[in-house]
């Protein structure tokens, strides 16, 4: 997964990110204002092709770090560095550039797709706002699409009432992919989808990791998910990130007290029982074989 | 309005027979549980564990006499012996809350947000057991303390929305105790909490079954969850039970392809994919 190729460089840096919400205070009708970091002073890198995790429980500031750092939402402070160019105050025609390089997939399949658009007019609507042309043609590099994240291309003139959640986040994965994007911000992106689907959505992004050297920025709850696809895991609790560190030091070695409570909150199943059915199939694999 | 339910000495907690439960669609007739036989003993909890639309809720809506309307069933389903499927909707008040309680999934959405928890309690138990609202407010603050709610003589006139999401799970268990029902049947209780309040919610239910000895079924698309929780397990898929056993044996040697799939899917914390791969190749 990460070991494949070594490139120092950070697609995507940002630091002192602090995103401050004006809430009322004391109930629907007070005049006094509250201010809530949601997202306070955070600063990590994302390296080329690789996946940055971000984790955390709701209400930490994942999903706001993941909008702040796709640019859906203006940071209150600190800057966002896109391949070494400050984006932080981009204007239109950088942001269009920006939006061209980072791409997003949403935890819910079916909310982020329109039900009344075709597959091919969903996954090239990116496209279309970029005013890109691809010169196999539209139709064509949808088909393409289809295949790469391993649907039907002949099933482009579908609607997404016509599949299943974890293909309708495959839809959504494709259209990600459209403008052939550097950076993929992944947010809850297998969250909704039942145990074996997400195992392949998962095995999907990392293939199309490999192929496509994409970087990913991976927001999630599950922790055991995380294990799978991450290099480097950011651990955020109320707004900041308490730990930071490589996908093994922060699983095997964690230092931080929120963080050892997170991990050991985790449900497991007994370890007794798991090596168990391990030793039972590899013995039926040797069985077959032989 | 204490219910008479005759207790069938012998008989398990539990039994459902040979339950199917279909419903009519465009396409005709559609079985979405099949066949399921099961029973449970007090003091003990059966995990039903599956995917989406595999009929594990259905089979939960079932036992409590909660399917949707146009749902049709056959089969058999008895609390001590007692035949629940078929009753009219009058017996079934005097058994739903009083003898079989159930705590679903999302808790914001199964309380109401104009009343104060205490209120949404007391209303619940005084329509089982009477009394007066003074001596109901007492049994309430009596459970919401056992749920483990600090202050609980205070936080009982609060609204919901002044609780987090796990102290509102902690009231709806609150509501589902305090007419000490025999049956407790847990819809993905946990399933949208926090993984740390997750682990408190998941105590909080072994430390109250084990105080109250009630049966619980728990039902959850989570398989490292429902392995802490459970005695014996059914695997459902697409309505059927494919299979059933002692927590221990369905983890530690599946017999089902489905299964053995479902195990080779879930991602472990312990454990990189590549890892888990290796060691079954």
């Amino acid at each position: 997964m990460s070991d494949t190729i070594v490139r120092p460089e950070s697609i995507l840096t940002a630091r002192n990110l602090t995103k401050e919400f004006i809430t009322r205070g004391d109930g629907a009708f007070s005049a006094k204002k509250n201010r809530f970091l949601a997202v306070n002073d955070v600063s990590f890198t994302v390296p080329t092709g690789q996946t940055l995790a971000v984790v955390g429980e709701s209400g930490c500031g994942k999903s706001t770090t993941a909008r702040l750092a796709a640019k859906l939402l203006e940071q209150t402070r600190g800057t966002l560095e896109f391949e070494g160019a400050d984006v932080t105050r981009a204007g239109t025609r950088e942001l269009a550039s920006f939006r061209n390089n980072v791409q997003v997939v949403f935890q819910d399949p079916f909310s982020s797709l329109n039900p009344k658009h075709t597959i091919e007019q969903i996954i090239s609507a990116p496209l279309e706002y970029q005013g890109i042309r691809p010169p196999q043609g539209k139709a064509a590099l949808v088909r393409e699409l289809l295949d790469r994240v391993g649907l039907n291309p002949d099933h482009a003139q579908r609607y997404p009432g016509q599949f299943s959640g974890g293909q309708a986040q495959r839809i959504g994965i494709a259209r990600a992919l459209a403008v052939k994007p550097k950076l993929v911000i992944c947010d809850e992106a297998v969250s909704a989808l039942d145990v074996s689907v997400q195992a392949l959505v998962i095995n999907l992004l990392r293939d199309l990791q490999k192929e496509l050297g994409l970087s990913y920025i991976f927001i999630a709850h599950d922790l055991a998910v995380v294990r799978q696809i991450a290099d480097t895991v950011a651990v955020m609790s109320r707004g900041k990130i308490v730990e930071h560190g490589s996908r093994d030091e922060i699983f095997t070695n964690p230092q931080n007290p929120y963080t050892r409570t997170l991990l050991a909150a985790v449900p497991r199943i007994n370890p007794e029982w798991e090596r168990r059915r391990l030793a039972a199939d590899a013995a039926e694999t040797r069985g077959v074989q032989a | 309005m204490t219910t008479t339910i005759p207790v069938v000495p012998g008989a398990p907690l539990l039994t459902i027979e040979n339950l199917t439960i279909t419903f009519p669609t465009s396409a005709g007739p559609v079985d979405v549980v099949k066949d399921l036989s099961v029973h449970l003993d007090a003091h003990s909890t059966l995990g039903i564990v599956g995917e989406s639309g595999s009929g594990k809720s259905m089979t939960s809506l079932a036992i409590m006499g909660l399917l949707p309307r146009g749902a049709q069933t056959s089969g058999s389903i008895r609390l001590n012996g007692h035949e629940l499927l078929g009753q009219s909707d009058k017996q079934l008040r005097g058994i739903r809350g009083e003898k079989i309680a159930m705590v679903f999934q999302d808790p914001l959405s199964s309380l109401n947000p104009y009343y104060t928890v205490g209120l949404q309690i007391e209303e619940m138990y005084r329509a089982h057991r009477g009394g007066s609202r003074k001596a109901a407010r007492a049994v309430v603050i009596d459970a919401l303390d056992r749920v483990k709610i600090a202050d609980a003589a205070r936080r009982v006139d609060h609204y919901p929305h002044q609780f987090s999401g796990g102290m509102r799970q902690r009231i709806m268990i609150a509501m589902a105790l305090c007419l000490e029902p025999e049956l407790l049947i847990a819809d993905e209780p946990t399933t949208a909490l926090d993984v740390t309040v997750q682990a408190q919610i998941l105590d909080l239910l072994a430390e109250l079954k084990e105080e109250t000895g009630s049966g619980m079924v728990f039902i959850t698309h989570d398989l490292a969850v429902v392995s802490q929780v459970a005695e014996h397990l059914l695997v459902m898929k697409s309505g059927e039970v494919v299979e059933r056993g002692p927590i221990e044996d369905v983890f530690s040697n599946p017999r089902a392809p489905y299964t053995r799939a479902l195990l080779a899917a879930l991602p472990r914390i312990d454990d990189p994919f590549e890892n888990l791969k290796g060691v079954s190749v």
